[in-house]
């Protein structure tokens, strides 16, 4: 039986809690009082991974079984979310793979030949061979990796994008153009949060940037309230007008995955019990993992952490109309992520982990800690913001990884360039997003290499850009000062300090929330 | 030599945090989110045989005995009672701390004391294999489930095999040192196997080491101590008067400690035994009360006439 998510109070008897901060971790003792918000216990999973499948496919909501949409001379397209979900990646086989497997068993049985697999990565870097291979499974990749058939989408190639028309507020659709002169479009997608899925799939995953820029921009996203509440979220409204433009084009069965909160696999699984409640052994692991990251040199620590493998759990899978599916689906995420918590607070304190959408394989640059902190996570609620309008936000994070320069390279040039001059994400995005966006260096690497695209930082500054409208104050503790500054934001040594350079913005004796997350949370706030 | 003094101080930490050597602590706000323990069954049978007696005899007068007598003076009464009586018996007894348990085993008679088995909560005693391994060698304690479910040995089984038992019908320690209510448990075996109930009746116990006290108050607390009349269930009396007459003999007793028998008997008759349940004020002025220790008529110290 799975416990549900519950706010704590800290008091007396409370031990101190795992504060994540990059590749490694905390203990930190809060102060008396502190609101500490737990995600729910993972929920039961199904028990037949094959059959559920089957059943969602045989099944479907408001839309004709797969099979009968299946005919010889066709063409079908299967498009996948890329390896920026699920956080971490999923131990195999990937439950994209087991899909696509069995979507390919039927269109071999309905003897279908035109077939192609697209890795929906939008702007996102090339995945590797190794990558995409991991996703689809062996037999898939063998059956179609050589042939050019299974790919990544680049949405660079002009040749091979398409303009669908524009929405009634003058949005741009443009994507994949075999993606949308196909017969059918099979989209598979791994829900992990509530912002993934629905019209994002297809609208944002196959979109070019000619798309994207309508709602990736700073003004829609201060708009999106948040954007892991899709009916409040400006961005996603913008993706919901562009799908159902595409659906007047293209016929899209869409096939939604949910997982359990089963991040960590052993023996990392105390990461994700309730402290008070961890047995000896997990007390060793803990210190036994502390002590051994304190000596090991920071490769071995990148390495150690970028190797876990979650052992999720598949909650549950639904296929069919994109709207119909994903309020199905939204129903089983919030049943896995949401806690209620009643009311806001003063401080919000966040520790941000190794790992994000973006650094799979690769290292939490300043820019991608700022996002994943302010940007995913600020936003993990509902209704309201934990914090309150003008209130201070504390992340920990050393931000100190440095910069990937195979993947994210015009986040170097973003960093030492544009934020030098100013942090305000409407100010950045109107005097360079442009000639970041057209750099055809950036354009090359995106395209020939595996790096993500030259507007991509800009993107990361908007998904943040709600949070620093919202709040006064962010300070990261345990970081690098001169980083911090850079950001536009404080650094503190220890939280005690950072709560005392918060106390100018919400007094001495402020009411303190912490998202106790990764597991992953949405807080319902009342 | 900082990653040693890192580790030191991680160790320090998680010792103090999670509480090394002491129980563990819920928060307060997440202690309704606690799962039901499960009801892991340890076996006792081998605490009753004869290797696990004569252990348990070294460890009781060699061991506890001395200690328990080092740090709480006691004073006896009523052990008369035993003489007529043949066991088994079930010892019944208001329940206000950990001492309770050595209280009442180190004043019976060695015989009485050797067949005589500790009904202990499973919960508490026996979640870990050291702890029921501990109780149930040095106390000679079983498993009752406070919350109801199957047991390796149920209290039947071990009256039927001749102990004897003291049982503490509250099914927990006091808060504050007064009586709590009274199952039905004890009174349901009694009827059950034919045993009388032994009422016993101690004070002193909650001012010496009350609930959350790791160790007796220094000082060597006094703690008291009566045995009384063996009950009888009659063979027309249900197990719910049954229990209510074990409760008063309990309350009788104690107003025997504290003042006298003659007094406690007139106040039996007509029926004005104070409460042992304590009086209706505020929790603090409960609490007050009992954290005083009962007199002991002898003098508190020896006399030291004959001290060169």
């Amino acid at each position: 039986m799975s416990r549900p998510g519950f706010v704590l109070e800290v008091d007396d008897r409370t031990p101190p809690l795992i504060v994540h901060e990059g590749l490694g971790f905390r203990l930190e003792s809060f102060p008396l009082g502190t609101r500490v918000v737990y995600p729910p216990e993972s929920i039961p999973t199904v028990p037949d991974v094959e059959e559920a499948i089957r059943d969602a496919l045989l099944h479907p909501h408001d839309c004709e079984p797969l099979p009968e949409l299946l005919r010889p001379g066709m063409r079908l397209t299967i498009a996948f979310d890329d390896l920026s979900l699920p956080l971490p990646t999923m131990r195999a086989p990937d439950i994209r793979g087991r899909i696509i497997e069995q979507v390919l068993t039927m269109a071999a049985e309905a003897g279908v030949d035109d077939v192609q697999l697209i890795a929906a990565n939008a702007l996102h870097r090339r995945m590797t061979a190794a990558e995409l291979k991991h996703i689809v499974g062996e037999r898939v990749f063998r059956s179609f990796y050589p042939q050019g058939q299974l790919y990544n989408f680049d949405a660079e190639d002009r040749d091979n994008l398409a303009h669908l028309g524009t929405t009634d507020k003058g949005e741009d659709v443009e994507i994949s153009k075999r993606a949308a002169e196909s017969d059918l479009l099979v989209y598979v997608n791994v829900n992990l949060v509530a912002m993934d899925g629905g019209h994002k799939s297809v609208g944002i995953g196959l979109a070019s940037y000619t798309s994207l820029r309508h709602h990736h921009n700073a003004k829609t996203m201060v708009q999106s309230r948040s954007f892991m509440d899709h009916k409040h979220s400006e961005m996603h409204h913008s993706a919901w007008r562009m799908g159902r433009l595409i659906k007047e084009h293209v016929k899209v069965f869409q096939i939604e995955t949910t997982l359990d909160n089963n991040v960590f696999p052993k023996p990392y699984d105390f990461l994700m019990k309730r402290e008070w409640e961890w047995s000896v052994k997990d007390q060793a692991s803990m210190l036994a993992m502390r002590r051994g990251l304190a000596v090991a040199p920071a490769k071995l620590r990148h390495k150690m952490f970028h190797d876990l493998r979650g052992a999720y759990g598949l909650t549950g899978v639904n296929a069919g109309e994109v709207e119909a599916v994903h309020e199905r689906t939204l129903e089983k995420v919030h049943q896995q992520h949401l806690v209620e918590v009643q009311g806001q607070s003063d401080v919000l304190v966040m520790g941000v982990p190794y790992l994000g959408p973006y650094n799979v394989g690769s290292s939490m640059n300043p820019i991608l800690a700022t996002c994943m902190g302010l940007g995913y996570y600020f936003n993990s609620y509902r209704g309201q913001p934990v914090v309150r309008k003008g209130g201070a936000v504390i992340l920990y994070h050393p931000l100190n990884e440095g910069f990937n320069q195979l993947h994210h390279p015009s986040y170097v040039d973003f960093y030492e360039e544009v934020l030098a001059e100013s942090t305000d994400p409407a100010v950045v995005g109107a005097k360079y997003e442009q000639q970041f966006a057209e750099d055809p260096w950036y354009i090359h690497l995106y395209r020939t290499s595996h790096a993500y695209h030259g507007v991509h930082p800009f993107y990361m500054w908007y998904w943040a850009a709600h949070a620093m409208d919202h709040v006064d104050e962010v300070i990261w503790v345990g970081a690098d000062r001169r980083v911090a500054s850079r950001l536009g934001f404080r650094a503190a040594s220890t939280l005690a300090d950072a709560l005392e350079m918060a106390s100018g913005t919400v007094g001495t004796s402020p009411s303190i929330t912490y998202l106790h997350n990764p597991p992953h949370l949405l807080a319902d706030v009342r | 030599m900082s990653f040693l003094k890192e580790t030191a101080d991680d160790v320090r930490l998680v010792a103090r945090g999670w509480r090394w050597g002491r129980r563990a602590q819920v928060p307060r706000s997440a202690e309704q989110w606690v799962p039901p323990a499960r009801s892991t069954v340890f076996r006792t049978d081998w605490s009753r045989r004869r290797p696990a007696m004569a252990a348990r005899e070294v460890a009781q007068k060699a061991g506890l005995e001395p200690l328990f007598r080092s740090q709480v003076r006691t004073r006896v009464e009523g052990l008369d009672v035993l003489e007529r009586t043949s066991g088994p018996v079930i010892f019944v007894a208001n329940h206000a701390s950990h001492l309770d348990t050595p209280l009442i085993l180190l004043s019976l008679p060695d015989a009485w004391r050797r067949r005589t088995a500790v009904a202990a909560a499973a919960d508490y005693f026996f979640d870990t294999w050291w702890r029921a391994v501990g109780s149930s060698l040095l106390f000679n304690t079983f498993p009752i489930d406070r919350r109801g479910g199957a047991m390796a040995a149920t209290p039947g089984e071990v009256l039927a095999d001749g102990w004897s038992l003291v049982i503490y019908p509250e099914g927990t320690r006091s808060t504050d040192g007064w009586v709590g209510r009274f199952r039905m448990g004890a009174a349901f075996l009694a009827k059950e196997y034919g045993v009388p109930i032994v009422p016993v009746a101690h004070r002193g116990t909650f001012a010496a080491m009350p609930r959350g006290q790791g160790w007796p108050a220094p000082g060597r607390r006094q703690l008291t101590i009566r045995f009384g009349e063996p009950l009888v269930a009659g063979p027309d009396e249900n197990v719910r008067d049954f229990a209510g007459r074990v409760k008063d003999a309990v309350a009788v007793l104690l107003d025997e400690d504290g003042t006298t028998w003659w007094e406690a008997r007139r106040r039996a008759a007509a029926g004005s035994t104070p409460d042992a349940t304590g009086p209706k004020v505020a929790q603090w002025r409960r609490v007050w009360e009992q954290t005083e220790s009962p007199r002991a008529d002898a003098p508190a110290r020896r006399l030291h006439a004959w001290r060169s």
